[in-house]
């Protein structure tokens, strides 16, 4: 019980610091993250022991009960969900070692696709998903390419890093045994890029089954999807929160079992956790200014053919499928383009509202977590399942929760936020502040400083290069999370208005928000790239050489 | 893919199909030369649909030579797509959505109507109760900001204060009523206060059609295109539905064990769809559908529909009606 006690999240950790240390590592955090799971599941009890009745949350006795008397059901709604998922997996998947694959290839692409591939990764599900749906028919065709549109991005950042990750040295070497090109490719870039691909594919995993299910929304007949929402509106608690534990523990054992994978086949850890490279070959700040004009230019166009194209060679009835020029028209030339374009100033305005404090919550809480938890290792282990839980829960069953507790306004909202981003920030920031160099850190202990001055001067200069990787990461995963939030609690921004299409067919408005959540996600992206340039001049150079 | 579209096929002919027919004593469907057609519902499956159901499984269709694809609706599939681009030859609408999408240069038309009687209704708790809309004028009413129209139709047409009442944004969830964080909730008569009544809470139903909101619900649309050019295959599907809603009025315990047998995935609860399908028989028929059939509609409904649909922001003229498909089938 003292152990117990000891290793639960609040507590410090007193207990383990005791006699636990002289315990082998290995048990001594196998018993902190069980301690940490046994507490999280008695506060979830606790929690739906005093929410009960209020038909908002189920605890783990409900939830149990409930699982074991609806086994088939669940069991036949996953297998569906899974094999959605899977397929989903490996075509995103596919695709992003496609994309990195040219980059690598046409290195002077790498802006133009990396532009793309965050525009794509942005689009929203209320403007996807109907297009899937008469682009594939009935079937599981929309859910599939959900999926993989939820997981191509976050394996393209890391893997692109991950081929270039090679030192030059290699490549020398190679060239000095005569090797030609491919067996370069292969033996050294290949072998770099290992451990960034399985980083990211771990990332992708949870995020496949989340996509599948959220694809389900769009006309599906099974899955976890369907059963989730015909247990919302039927107020079936039970139901619900079973639904979504299923839901976090595949994402959880995803999450794991491909952390086990990424050990037993890479032992080493990628360097910079998903930190894509600033590539700036062009010196000086006009230069750059030119350049990202430049390229601005040439993927805007790029991808205006492409949005067009698509739409003609598919065919799709304009009615729904808007052109660029429908755009053009409803909002600069037709007679009421003054009043269309303020409703969309307007619903911006309220989004930005919330997804600024929202975004800078959520990098900031999962800063000073790791940070925390640097100070007191003790409580990782316990931390740190409850974290990734937390993130693996749909945010659709999690959002009334925080809605009752802190209400439809702001807090609520910036809350929601917070929690969708927050778990990627904290892995990347404790990755960063391991990197800090053993050798100061050792100068430092010598000379008596304290973990806190040691935390302040070694170790967070080490963390920021991972920490920005994460704060642009965050960018669309927080304009994402906070057009849902506006759905679900506020009824207000852009996320409402993209709903609001509907019942009232205005696609050229849905439209029109979804480019403005494109461009500004692709906005927020740049700027957080030239603060973290401006940054990293100063505490760590060596990233932008 | 395709191999996923295959076992879906073969489960849903072969195992369900069959599964749904032999439980209502029925041999295997009529041979001949049958036409494929889609028909793209509003929701989920389920009860709502059952009519759909017994079509297809007591072969109304078949006889007709249809075959008529049911493809599911949900949060994220608007019907209105799929129809114009032909994926789908009948979609299921409402009359404020069809007026919508014509605004925005949809070529649709109203062919038939299933429910007479708008759904929406204003749910309360008994010792809090919104019996008429007076009621509203000082609550807090839970709903999707979508439908503030909606409401604000029903004051004008009640002379109630707008500006008295307090609009929630919520999710389509009965929790924040029971937590009492509103006083009412905007839902359908037939789901949320369904599934409250089935979990023993009592719920005060105020159905907006008995307060003059007039709007055709549940209606059945179909382009100009598909009109003038696939008439004989709108007629079939039609009569089909037709027959299969009389004959779910006339057993609503087979069309819930019917609509349970063909979706065993799908979660449905039966004490659940029993009720809905109960609840949904006084929306569809009425005196009206019993002088002229299922599905009928008069100029004077839908003068009132059009004047519901001004007060709504949507101005449309009778055009947006065509009975002739239904003339066909009933007459």
């Amino acid at each position: 019980m003292m152990r117990l006690q000891g290793a639960m999240p609040r507590n410090k950790g007193i207990a383990v610091q005791g006699p636990a240390l002289r315990l082998p590592r290995l048990s001594r955090e196998g018993a902190q993250a069980l301690a940490g799971a046994l507490g999280a599941v008695l506060l979830w009890e606790l929690a739906a022991r005093w929410l009960a009745g209020s038909y908002l949350l189920a605890g783990p006795v409900d939830v149990a009960r409930y699982l074991q008397a609806n086994s088939g059901l669940m069991g036949r709604a996953l297998a569906i969900t899974l094999e959605n998922a899977a397929w989903g997996f490996v075509a995103g998947n596919l695709a992003a070692v496609a994309l990195a694959l040219v980059v690598v290839m046409a290195p002077r692409s790498q802006p133009v696709v990396a532009a793309f591939a965050l525009v794509v990764f942005c689009l929203p599900l209320v403007a996807t998903g109907p297009i899937l749906r008469v682009l594939y028919g009935p079937g599981s065709g929309p859910q599939i390419t959900l999926a993989a549109l939820a997981v191509y991005y976050t394996t393209f950042i890391p893997l692109m890093v991950g081929l270039r990750a090679a030192p030059a040295s290699w490549f020398d070497l190679m060239r000095v045994y005569g090797r030609g090109a491919w067996t370069a490719f292969v033996q050294v870039r290949m072998m770099a890029a290992l451990p960034y691909l399985l980083a990211g594919l771990q990332i992708a995993a949870p995020a496949a089954f989340l996509g599948a299910m959220v694809g389900e929304f769009t006309g599906a007949e099974r899955g976890m999807g369907v059963l989730a929402l015909r247990a919302m509106r039927g107020l079936d608690v039970e139901a619900t929160w079973a639904l979504a534990t299923v839901a976090a523990g595949v994402a959880m054992l995803a999450y794991g079992a491909l952390g086990w994978v990424a050990r037993a086949l890479a032992p080493a850890r990628p360097e910079v956790l998903l930190a894509p490279p600033p590539a700036t070959a062009v010196s000086g700040r006009a230069g750059r200014a030119l350049r990202g004009a430049g390229v601005a230019l040439v993927s805007l166009v790029l991808m205006l053919a492409l949005w067009w194209g698509v739409m003609e060679a598919f065919g799709l009835n304009r009615f729904f499928a808007k052109r660029p020029d429908d755009l053009w028209g409803f909002l600069v030339t037709a007679p009421n383009a003054a009043a269309n374009r303020a409703v969309l100033w307007e619903a911006s305005a309220q989004t930005l509202a919330f997804v600024l404090p929202g975004y800078l919550a959520g990098l900031g809480l999962g800063a000073v977590l790791a940070m925390v938890l640097v100070l007191a290792p003790g409580i990782a282990g316990a931390v740190l399942p409850v974290a990734v839980a937390l993130r693996s829960v749909p945010i659709v069953t999690t959002a009334p929760l925080i809605v009752l507790a802190l209400g439809r306004g702001a807090a609520g909202t910036i809350t929601i936020v917070a929690v969708m981003i927050f778990f990627p920030a904290l892995v990347a920031c404790l990755q960063g502040l391991r990197q800090a160099p053993g050798q100061v850190l050792d100068v430092m202990a010598t000379y008596g400083a304290s973990p806190l001055s040691r935390l302040v001067h070694a170790r967070l200069p080490a963390m920021l290069p991972a920490f920005f990787a994460a704060a642009r990461m965050s960018v669309p995963a927080a304009v994402l999370a906070v057009t849902v939030a506006e759905w679900l609690a506020t009824g207000t921004g852009l996320g409402n208005l993209m709903a609001l299409t509907a019942s009232t067919s205005n696609y050229n408005l849905l439209w029109s928000a979804v480019v403005l959540v494109a461009l500004g996600s692709a906005a927020g992206y740049a700027l957080v790239g030239a603060v973290e340039r401006r940054v990293l001049a100063r505490v760590a150079p060596e990233q932008l050489r | 893919m395709t191999r996923l579209i295959m076992s879906r096929r073969h489960l849903m002919g072969m195992g369900l199909g069959s599964l749904g027919a032999l439980g209502l004593g029925l041999g295997p469907r009529v041979a001949r030369a049958q036409t494929n057609v889609a028909l793209q519902l509003s929701w989920l499956h389920s009860v709502q649909f059952a009519g759909s159901y017994i079509a297809d499984e007591r072969g109304f269709w078949a006889e007709r030579g249809l075959n008529v694809r049911l493809d599911s609706g949900g949060p994220n599939a608007p019907v209105e797509p799929p129809v114009v681009s032909g994926t789908a030859l009948v979609g299921i609408s409402a009359a404020d959505y069809t007026a919508a999408a014509v605004q925005q240069g949809a070529p649709f038309r109203i062919i038939a109507v299933a429910m007479q009687n708008n759904p929406f209704a204003i749910t309360s708790l008994p010792d809090n109760p919104v019996n008429s809309p007076a009621d509203l004028e000082g609550k807090r009413i839970g709903m999707a900001t979508a439908n503030t129209p909606v409401l604000r139709t029903l004051a004008t047409l009640n002379d109630v204060d707008f500006d008295a009442i307090t609009i929630i944004p919520t999710q389509y969830d009965a929790a924040p009523l029971i937590a009492g964080e509103v006083d009412c909730l905007l839902t359908w008569s037939t789901d949320i206060p369904v599934s409250m009544s089935v979990r023993g809470i009592e719920a005060t139903v105020m159905l907006m059609a008995d307060f003059g909101y007039t709007l055709h619900s549940q209606t059945y649309i179909a382009t100009d295109d598909s009109i003038a050019t696939r008439r004989a295959e709108l007629v079939a599907l039609i009569a089909g539905e037709v027959q299969g809603w009389e004959e779910y009025r006339r057993d609503l315990e087979a069309a819930t064990d019917l609509t349970l047998a063909r979706f065993p995935d799908a979660g449905l609860d039966r004490d659940t769809q029993l009720e809905q399908a109960r609840r949904q028989v006084p929306l569809m028929f009425s005196d009206l559908t019993d002088a002229n059939g299922f599905g009928w509609w008069t100029d004077e409904t839908v003068a009132q529909n059009i004047e519901t649909l001004d007060l709504l922001g949507m101005p449309v003229s009778a055009d947006l009606w065509d009975r002739s498909i239904l003339e066909e089938v009933h007459g």
